[in-house]
């Protein structure tokens, strides 16, 4: 998941678990505020009513004779009312309880006292409805909840955008140094545009690696380069010598059979060079991509060169072409190499009465080559190697070879955007498939 | 023939002349781009080998006063300089063939051998061998006028090269490098030359034993051609 992803949800989660949270919990602490806001509101009113009845008597409140007076409002939202209390002990409580008033059953919140004036108990109640506090409290709710939600929203977009234009940087670091780029071969330094410390450090340090990469690997294709073009000419003068000492008649068969065995080493070496020599001139981008050629007609080519090796092994040869096309924008030279060394792969690991399939079809609306080939198959824990240049793996050391078949097929299939995927099973046979981009297929 | 052989290297310049001799050439060796100019504008030479990577003239210069002054001389470039095949080949250097380093003397004779009959278009290039008439022109071989057809490209290629260097022993390396020598692959002590010849001699003996390919025992092979 990328940065801003994640940072996003953590952003929209945390937040809607808060107003989750605080939504749940604003009626229960709308109404304890109110609460306490009434309760105080009724002991103001109890305080007043008993400084009244101090300074004017009880009198103004009470007839003399009457046992009890209530004072309320027309809609009955609150009252008050004085009673001779004629029950022993001290009361001085608030709470919720129903009145009767003129046949109306009504909640109040009620704060009930008792007081002594002159030689009798009086028991004062002052009370609010229930309803009329609510009535004042339920819009009150609702205003904060749609306060709480507008900040919310507020904030969510602020910091997404906040986020959006911090991280920008790093999107752009991530498209423009890492994805998209064809190893080795980067661009040119583009700085990024950042006032953020981390990312300049990034990618400053991002572009000293990558240019410590390229020039290691430009000095590593330099170097193969001249020194393979360096051997050319003391092997071409030690070829020539052994060449003319072997067509003298006054040297034993003796010391010839030994000229032989030189030549064949020198000839080892001279493989080993060219091989190389290629891969570096490939890996320099030295040639063309120019050529067309037909599937069938170049994999006829290569046929030809090689069905003199299957005869060894008794080894069948069978390729299929459902879609021929026409290949165009390579170098033939190179390509030929390519099913080349492939094919003659899959004859040197096959078994006794083996066969190759070759098919070519368009698959997935890509043009697709598969080798497949019934040999000795690749261990699972060669499989990654077996495109390094001199990794020789255990079974095929008793043929001759030195390793670099594989690494001029990885080259030259680099070099023309082929990709080359092998699937493999001990002693079961290879699979080797070539999946053409198509800008090499004439359409 | 005259050859002028330029090449820097004295050991490979001096293998040349030996081996070029060998062949009944005539050779003069040059191992700067100045003497060289010189001796290309006093004289007159049927081939010219010229090495590009010569310390003290550019190669290709060298190639142009030969073209100018040797209008009719056969010019070879032998190069182990960085260029690429292709591009060389793109080039147009008006040479008449290219033959990158390593190479084999062999080859080197063979190249001088095809070019001079190109040249000169001689008439067809007919060899008797014991009933056998090998047609190096039309690359055809026969049996007392009937044709055999079976003859592969690959294998007609063995048989002409063995009968261009005819009773010399050819080892396998060097059959090997003639036919596949452009084809780059990790293989370097291959016997498919043996499958080749065997497959040569089967289907010839179905006419006549084709006695005069031989087999030279542990060294290779060669044609055997009388008088």
């Amino acid at each position: 998941m990328k940065l801003k992803t994640k940072l996003t949800l953590f952003n929209t989660i945390s937040k809607l678990v808060i107003v989750t949270i605080f939504v749940m919990l604003l009626p229960v602490l709308i109404k304890s505020i109110s609460q306490r806001y009434t309760d105080t509101r009724l002991l103001k009113q109890k305080n007043k009513l008993l400084q009244i009845i101090k300074n004017q008597g009880i009198k103004s409140y009470i007839e003399s004779g009457e046992s009890s007076a209530s004072y309320y409002t027309p809609l009955k939202e609150d009252y008050v009312s004085l009673a001779v209390d004629s029950l022993p002990g001290n009361v001085d409580t608030i709470k919720n309880e129903k009145r009767k008033l003129e046949g109306d059953t009504i909640e109040y919140r009620i704060l009930s006292h008792n007081f002594k004036e002159g030689n009798k108990k009086y028991m004062l109640e002052v009370a609010i409805s229930v309803d009329a506090i609510n009535e004042t409290t339920r819009p009150f709710q609702n205003i904060a909840f749609m306060i709480l939600l507008g900040m919310i929203l507020l904030t969510i977009l602020a910091d997404q955008l906040y986020s959006n234009y911090i991280l920008k940087p790093l999107g752009q670091i991530i498209k423009t140094k890492l994805i998209g780029h064809k190893f080795p071969n980067f661009g040119p330094y583009d700085k990024v545009k950042t006032t953020t410390s981390d990312f300049e450090y990034l990618d400053i340090s991002i572009h000293k690696m990558i240019e410590t990469i390229e020039s290691t690997f430009q000095k590593e294709r330099e170097f193969i380069s001249n020194a393979s073009h360096e051997l050319m000419t003391p092997i071409s003068i030690l070829q020539s010598k052994i060449e003319n000492m072997f067509e003298r008649e006054d040297i034993l068969d003796e010391f010839k059979t030994r000229l032989l065995e030189m030549q064949r080493i020198l000839n080892r070496l001279k493989s080993i060079t060219k091989t190389l020599l290629l891969i570096s001139q490939i890996e320099n981008e030295q040639f063309l991509k120019e050529d067309k050629i037909r599937v069938s007609e170049l994999l006829q080519e290569v046929y030809d060169e090689i069905s003199i090796r299957l005869q060894d092994k008794n080894i069948s040869y069978e390729a299929v072409i459902t879609n021929d096309c026409l290949l165009v924008n390579v170098n033939k030279f190179l390509l030929f190499n390519l099913f080349f060394n492939l094919i003659n792969n899959a004859i040197k690991y096959n078994r006794e009465n083996g066969s190759i399939r070759i098919f070519a079809a368009r698959e997935n609306n890509l043009f697709t080559i598969s080798i497949i080939d019934t040999g000795i198959g690749i261990s699972p824990e060669n499989l990654p190697h077996i495109f390094d240049r001199f990794k020789k793996m255990r079974q095929s050391l008793q043929q001759d070879s030195f390793g670099l078949g594989l690494p001029i097929v990885k080259s030259i299939a680099g070099f023309h955007g082929i990709k080359v995927t092998v699937q493999s099973e001990k002693d079961k046979g290879s699979t080797f498939k070539l999946v053409f981009p198509d800008i090499l297929i004439e359409t | 023939m005259n050859v002028l052989i330029i090449e820097d290297e004295k050991a490979l310049a001096a293998e040349l002349e030996i081996f070029l001799v060998n062949y009944n050439y005539i050779c003069e060796v040059c191992y700067n781009g100045a003497s060289a100019s010189e001796k290309i504008g006093v004289n007159l030479y049927d081939f010219i080998l010229i090495d590009l990577g010569l310390p003290d003239y550019d190669g290709l210069e060298l190639l142009k006063e030969a073209r100018k002054s040797n209008p009719e001389a056969i010019c070879m470039i032998l190069t182990a300089r960085a260029e690429v095949y292709d591009r060389i080949k793109g080039l147009d250097l008006g040479a008449d063939d290219y033959l990158p380093k390593p190479f084999s003397l062999l080859e080197l004779q063979s190249r001088m051998q095809a070019i001079t009959r190109r040249k000169f278009g001689l008439k067809q290039n007919l060899v008797d061998l014991s009933g056998f008439l090998i047609n190096l022109t039309d690359r055809t071989i026969s049996y007392y006028n009937q044709e055999i057809g079976t003859i592969t490209k690959k294998e007609f290629d063995l048989i002409a090269y063995l009968l261009l260097h005819k009773n010399r022993t050819l080892t396998r390396s060097q059959l090997s490098e003639h036919i596949w020598g452009s084809i780059i692959n990790d293989d370097y002590d291959s016997n498919y030359i043996d499958a080749h010849i065997k497959n040569i001699r089967k289907k010839l003996n179905a006419y006549a034993p084709p006695d005069w390919l031989e087999t030279v025992r542990g060294l290779g092979y060669k044609i055997k051609v009388n008088g």
